[in-house]
C-alpha cells in the first residue's frame, strides 16, 4: 500500500468510527462537560468514606 | 550516590552527609561518562547546575533551606521552556519553543530547592512512542542497548533508570510519561488533567497534555508531585481542587481497597511473559489486602478513538507553520502524522470533544462505582529494538506506533491519574511494567497502591549496570 493510500485509510477509519459513536448524542452535550466530569466526581470522592 | 533514591538523596543532604555540589558533580560526572552512549540528554548545563548547587550550599551553611528538594539535581524534557538553555522538542531547531516565562513545573521545583542538570532527549514534537530522534541520537534502553526507551519522554526514562538524575519531567499526550517509564524500569505518573499546569510546555494537545513526574520509586514521585501540583493563574485549564498530602497517604494501608483488573482490551495481543507479569502484580496486590476482581471496561477503543482526532487536529495546528514553511526539516514519521491531522474536518474534532465529555462521565459513573482503581498492562510487550521503531514504510512505523500506545492513549482522553509501576523483567532481560489508574484528582489512592506495591517487592531496586 503506498503511503498516500494508507494515510487515506487512516482517516476514513477514524471518521467513521466518530460518525456512528456521535450518531446519537444529545443536543445538549459539549465540550467543556468533560471538565465538568472530573470535578464533579472529585467532589463526590471527596464525601466518600473511602477504605484507609 | 546517583543509585539512591531522590528521597534518600534529599534526606542526606539535610543530614549534612552529602553536599548539593557533590550530588550535582556525581551526576554530571556520570553524564560525561555515560551520556554519549545512552543519548539521555540534549542540553547539559554544566555551569548552571554547579552554580545553583554553590547557592543551595551556601544557603545551607546559613542555615536556610530552600524547600524539600534542597541540593537535589533533576532533569527536564527538552520540550519545557527555561530561560537561558535552547528549547528544541526535539526538533532540529536549537530554540524552536520560546514561551514567555519559564515552565511553571520547573519553577515550582526550582522553589522546593531543585537543582537542574540540564534538558533531556525526546522524540521530535513529542510524536511517536519508542524514543528515537534521529537528530539528537536514539535514546538507548539502559537495560539493553539497541533497544527502544520508549517516548516521547525518552531522555527522562533513560536519565532516572541510568542514575543521571534523581528525577525528571516529563509529558503525556497519548502516553508519554508512562510508556518509557515501562520500558525503562522507572516510575512514572501522569497526573489528572489539570492537576500540573501545563503553562511553558510547548503543548502538543491542548485537551490531551499532562506534565507529570518521573523517578525511581513511588515515593520520589510523590515528592515531586508535591512540589508541581496546584492551580496556575498561567494555565487556565490547571484545576483550583485542594492538593492533598501525597506523602502522608502513602502510610495508609490498602486493606480493603477495591482493584479492578480489565476483562477487555488491555489483556488482548499483549505478550505472555508481560501479561505474566502484570497479573502476578495484581496478586501481589491481593495478597496486602486489596480486593482484587475482574471488571469489563467500558470500550477504551472509543475513547482512544476520540484522542487519536483530538490530538492530531491540535497538534497539526500547534505545528502548522513548521510543517509549512520546513517540512524536510521534519522525520518523515512525524511529519506524516502531522499531515494527516491537517485532513482531519473541523466537524469531526468537534464531534470527538463532545464525545469524549459523555464517554467520560461514562466510564468513570460506570467503573467507579465498582472500584477505587484500575491494574492494567501499560506497553504491550517490553521494549522492541530500535530497528522495529526506524525500519519500514513509513505507514508501517505509524501502526507500529499506534499499536505500542494502544493502552496508555484512553486514559489521556479520559483525564485520569495512571502511574507506571515496574514489575519484574523478561527473559531478554527488559522491564515489565503495570499501570494503576485511579478517580479524577484521586493520585493519593493510586499513588498508595503503587507504593504499597514497591514495599512488598523489589523490582524498584535493581539497577543496569552500566560503568
Amino acid at each position: 500500500m503506498d503511503e498516500s493510500k494508507a494515510q487515506q485509510a487512516e482517516i476514513a477509519a477514524l471518521l467513521g468510527a466518530i460518525e456512528r459513536l456521535a450518531a446519537d448524542l444529545a443536543l445538549a452535550e459539549e465540550p467543556s462537560r468533560f471538565i465538568a466530569a472530573l470535578g464533579t466526581e472529585c467532589e463526590e470522592a471527596e464525601g466518600k468514606a473511602r477504605p484507609s | 550516590m546517583t543509585a539512591w533514591t531522590l528521597e534518600g538523596l534529599a534526606g542526606a543532604i539535610r543530614q549534612g552527609k552529602v553536599s548539593p555540589v557533590e550530588a550535582t558533580q556525581e551526576c554530571l560526572g556520570r553524564i560525561g561518562r555515560l551520556d554519549a552512549k545512552l543519548r539521555a540528554f540534549i542540553t547539559v548545563d554544566e555551569v548552571g547546575a554547579l552554580a545553583a548547587a554553590r547557592r543551595l550550599e551556601a544557603a545551607q551553611r546559613r542555615g536556610a533551606w530552600q524547600g524539600p528538594l534542597h541540593g537535589v539535581p533533576l532533569a527536564f524534557k527538552d520540550l519545557c521552556f527555561i530561560r537561558g538553555l535552547p528549547t528544541s522538542c526535539g526538533t532540529r531547531t536549537a530554540e524552536y519553543f520560546i514561551a514567555e516565562q519559564d515552565c511553571t513545573a520547573v519553577a515550582r521545583l526550582a522553589a522546593a530547592g531543585a537543582v537542574t542538570l540540564g534538558k533531556l532527549n525526546m522524540t521530535e514534537l513529542a510524536m511517536g512512542p519508542f524514543g528515537d530522534n534521529a537528530h539528537h541520537g536514539h535514546a538507548q534502553n539502559p537495560w539493553r542497548s539497541g533497544h527502544c526507551s520508549g517516548g516521547s519522554s525518552s531522555g527522562s526514562g533513560v536519565a532516572v533508570a541510568a542514575g543521571l538524575a534523581l528525577g525528571a519531567l516529563g509529558s503525556d499526550t497519548g502516553g508519554s510519561i508512562r510508556l518509557p517509564a515501562a520500558a525503562c524500569g522507572i516510575v512514572g505518573l501522569k497526573p489528572t488533567y489539570g492537576r500540573v499546569s501545563r503553562a511553558g510546555a510547548m503543548p502538543l494537545s491542548w485537551s490531551n497534555d499532562h506534565v507529570g513526574p518521573m523517578a525511581r520509586t513511588v515515593r520520589d514521585c510523590a515528592l515531586l508531585l508535591q512540589a508541581v501540583a496546584g492551580r496556575d493563574p498561567l494555565d487556565a485549564t490547571s484545576s483550583a481542587q485542594p492538593v492533598p498530602d501525597y506523602r502522608a497517604s502513602l502510610r495508609a494501608s490498602i486493606t480493603g481497597l477495591r482493584v479492578g483488573v480489565p476483562e477487555n482490551f488491555f489483556f488482548q495481543g499483549v505478550h505472555p511473559e508481560m501479561e505474566a507479569a502484570v497479573r502476578k502484580a495484581a496478586e501481589v496486590i491481593a495478597g496486602l489486602g486489596a480486593q482484587v476482581s475482574e471488571i469489563r471496561l467500558p470500550d477504551p477503543q472509543s475513547m482512544s478513538d476520540v484522542c487519536n482526532i483530538v490530538s492530531r487536529s491540535e497538534g497539526s495546528t500547534i505545528h502548522a507553520r513548521l510543517l509549512r514553511e520546513r517540512p524536510h526539516e521534519v522525520q518523515p514519521v512525524v511529519r506524516a502524522r502531522l499531515e494527516l491531522g491537517m485532513q482531519m474536518p473541523a466537524y469531526d474534532y468537534l464531534q470527538a470533544l463532545r464525545l469524549r465529555a459523555r464517554l467520560t462521565r461514562a466510564f468513570i459513573a460506570e467503573v467507579f462505582a465498582t472500584v477505587d482503581v484500575l491494574v492494567a498492562p501499560i506497553i504491550p510487550e517490553p521494549a522492541p529494538s530500535l530497528a522495529h521503531a526506524t525500519e519500514g514504510p513509513v505507514h508501517e512505523l505509524v501502526a507500529r506506533q499506534g499499536r505500542f500506545s494502544r493502552l496508555t492513549r484512553p486514559f489521556n482522553g479520559l483525564g485520569l491519574p495512571a502511574l507506571s509501576v515496574p514489575c519484574g523483567f523478561s527473559s531478554a532481560g527488559l522491564p515489565l511494567a503495570f499501570q494503576v489508574v485511579g478517580r479524577p484528582f484521586d493520585e493519593e489512592t493510586v499513588l498508595r497502591v503503587g507504593d504499597a506495591y514497591q514495599q512488598a517487592t523489589d523490582w524498584h531496586t535493581r539497577r543496569p549496570l552500566l560503568d
